[in-house]
């Protein structure tokens, strides 16, 4: 009688306990509470917004956001020339108001508070009519209603005045055609609407990200190390499946885990975030927000949250693959864990080297992928094959053929190990 | 069923571990006896698939074991001298785990953990933490992993190192009763153990077979004979400087020793039957003593 079992059900009985490995080790248990931790509070952070009453008074709160939200949904609809003409000029009678011009603190805070429904498209105004690389808060109480007319023209010229004079020699001719295009393209005039939640989740988005891989780094770490570390590996490798299933087992349990708590981080934060602030204006263009208003990337609020969900993951799971194979190869947590650290942080430390082929190598590195929110706003170009292409989708296709690279090289160099 | 060793060798850096080992296993417990880093260890790891030789081959029924893979490995149990484990597994969890590696249906798994927990006398513990267990239980949950598989070839490495007198006599009771029909290595430098078990003894030093057969054919063959002599125990320093000395008793007018040595030692000394302590000390070179340097003719001056 054949006493083994079949393949699928052997390898879940054995990523069953493989799990159980990972998750009874006390370290493991507090990284994670460390997550889930961490994760409130940037929740809390980013649904923190204030809303100043007709009193003058900040207020926070589901009050504050519902308030909030009703001023800005008075201004929601198409950002045509009327919409910004009316705009402009709502904005010059806040602007010349006793209330603004006094020096009471109070009653400029009244003043601020007539404001906040066109505050993000005054945002914008400021974007516009300032030069590319400028940012003048003032700026759009300078303009007149006749001015209304250039604000889309405004984003293109700006541009192309910064490609032929500070950027000149950023970019080939064919990049810069590539970027006028990508900004001529671009759907005008917007679609204007509420979306602070939408803002605040791209905002804090890199932190949970990038802790949750800093938690997956130190979870994946052991699993292939602990072994040795345990002094189990004689027994391990001896058995019948030491050197193919459970192997398997282990490199589909750093899968799993890597897929389950990022997801369950990720899904955590914009449940909370979303739910607390609304989900009004999903589907408009991330260009709205003045924060992505240089973005060549032409997509939605909804698509820019799918592409950080699916970037995070692939660089939480290209990173963790990495960890794993570093753990397996040196038989050592500690060097695993390390890691992503340096895969995190060392970039932000080169990022001060002002040279554009730095720029560009940094561009490609797969921290990027776990702050797609910012990297959706970077001018990184690469030509590839006499087509032009931004980052993100190079990243996307890059790290995950990586991935795929590394997990059979994982399986086969854990597979081949020696125990001396 | 045969697992035969050709002109087997491992090379580290700088070091040769094995040389050119060949030896024939079949059924029965074969004790491997040599002192601490005379390449048991080397050996057992490249009978157990750990470790590729640098030269030399290892076939089971003719077959590369190496080349056998996971068809060598279904044979294997093995427990290591370091023996690791998972400290925060239940007993009853780690001998699952370890049967699910072994590729065992869980219905099987849960019957042989639960005999093997029985036999080897922790079925009372089967819920207790791995990191909870004195040294001696782990290695009785030690000797159940490896019999998890109801293996041929059962490899175990030191087995009663670090254990108790009445631990090490339950230790070797058990191998006795597992190594029916099944071919049993077990590597040790503690000479009772081999004698009470061991069907053929293998002596290693330096990385080679130096003698191997049965317990009786060793010592019908060893190069030295045994004496008793009791001498003044002014004189004890001056023996032990020129005799391997086996053991040490004081008795009344003078001290007992007993001498391994080509020649008579002394007019006074008294042939004896030599036992395995004294075979390990003729091979190895150490006594409990600390002496390994023999000068022969030293002992017809003192005589």
């Amino acid at each position: 009688m054949d006493i083994r079992m079949s393949t699928k059900v052997q390898v879940s009985r054995m990523v069953k306990y493989e799990l159980k490995k990972v998750f009874l080790r006390t370290g493991n248990r507090v990284a994670l509470l460390v997550l889930l931790l961490v994760t409130g509070i940037t929740c809390f952070f980013a649904a923190n917004i204030s809303y100043v009453n007709e009193n003058g008074e900040s207020t926070s709160g589901p009050a504050a956001i519902a308030s909030l939200k009703k001023a800005q949904k008075e201004w929601s609809g198409l950002l045509d020339e009327e919409t910004l003409r009316q705009v402009i000029a709502e904005n010059r009678r806040i602007r010349t108001s006793p209330e603004a011009m006094s020096d009471n603190v109070r009653e400029s805070n009244i003043a601020y508070s007539w404001g906040q429904g066109i505050g993000e498209i005054r945002s914008l105004l400021n974007c516009s009519f300032c030069a590319f690389r400028e940012y003048d808060y003032y700026r759009a109480d300078s303009l007149t209603e006749a001015e209304a007319s250039s604000f889309y023209a405004n984003r293109i010229s700006s541009l192309k005045d910064w490609l032929s004079e500070e950027a000149k020699d950023q970019f080939s001719e064919k990049e810069k055609e590539y970027l006028i295009s990508q900004y001529e393209s671009l759907e005008t005039p917007f679609f204007c609407d509420y979306m602070a939640g939408w803002r605040q989740l791209f905002e804090y988005a890199p932190t949970v990200v990038m802790i949750t891989m800093l938690v997956l780094g130190y979870l994946v770490a052991g699993i292939f190390s602990s072994e040795f570390s345990w002094k189990s590996d004689a027994v391990f490798f001896t058995s019948f499946y030491g050197r193919d299933r459970a192997v398997f087992a282990k490199v589909k349990t750093g899968f799993l885990l890597v897929t389950a708590v990022y997801f369950a981080a990720f899904l955590l934060y914009t449940g909370i975030v979303l739910t607390y602030l609304g989900t009004d204006g999903y589907n408009c263009a991330i260009q709205n927000s003045w924060g992505s208003w240089k973005s060549f990337y032409n997509i939605t609020n909804w698509q820019e949250f799918l592409l950080i969900a699916l970037s995070g993951y692939i660089g939480c799971l290209f990173i963790s693959s990495l960890s794993m194979l570093v753990s397996a190869k040196t038989k050592s947590a500690v060097i695993a864990v390390m890691v992503p650290v340096v895969l995190i942080f060392i970039p932000s430390f080169i990022g001060n080297i002002n040279s554009p082929l730095v720029n560009k190598i940094l561009g490609l590195l797969p921290d990027q992928l776990l702050q797609m929110s910012s990297a959706l706003n970077y001018f990184n170009l690469y030509t590839l094959g006499g087509k032009v292409l931004g980052a993100v989708p190079i990243l996307l296709v890059l790290y995950s053929l990586l991935t795929g690279i590394l997990l059979p090289v994982l399986y086969r160099e854990y597979g081949r190990k020696e125990v001396g | 069923m045969e697992l035969t060793v050709k002109n087997l060798t491992k090379e580290f850096k700088d070091l040769t571990a094995v040389r050119g080992i060949s030896l024939t296993m079949t059924t029965g417990v074969y004790g491997l006896l040599g002192v601490n880093g005379a390449g048991k260890t080397t050996l057992m790891r490249m009978l157990c698939t750990l470790l590729r030789p640098t030269h030399g081959s290892i076939t089971w029924d003719e077959q590369d074991i190496f080349s056998m893979d996971r068809d060598y490995r279904r044979l294997l149990g093995y427990l290591p001298q370091d023996f690791g484990y998972y400290p925060d597994f239940t007993v009853y969890d780690y001998l699952m785990y370890v049967a699910s590696i072994k590729g065992l249906r869980p219905v099987t798994a849960k019957h042989r953990t639960k005999a093997l927990l029985e036999q080897v006398g922790m079925a009372e513990n089967a819920r207790k933490k791995m990191k909870k267990l004195s040294g001696g239980m782990k290695r009785r949950v030690g000797i159940a992993q490896a019999m998890l598989g109801n293996p041929k070839i059962l490899i175990l490495d030191e087995p009663t190192a670090g254990l108790d007198p009445s631990e090490r006599i339950r230790f070797r009771n058990l191998i006795s009763t597992l190594s029916e029909e099944r071919l049993v290595l077990l590597s040790t430098h503690i000479v009772s153990d081999i004698a009470y078990i061991a069907n053929e003894i293998l002596l290693m030093k330096n990385g080679s077979i130096e003698a191997q057969g049965t317990s009786q054919e060793l010592l019908s063959h060893m190069p030295e004979q045994v004496w008793t002599l009791t001498v003044p125990r002014d004189q004890v320093n001056t023996y032990m400087h020129h005799y391997k000395i086996s053991n040490i008793k004081t008795v009344p007018g003078g001290t007992e020793l007993r001498i391994l040595s080509g020649t008579r030692p002394s007019k006074d000394a008294i042939l004896e039957n030599a036992t395995l302590e004294d075979l390990f000390l003729a091979y190895f070179g150490e006594s409990p003593y600390g002496h390994t340097n023999v000068d022969e003719s030293a002992g017809e001056q003192d005589g």
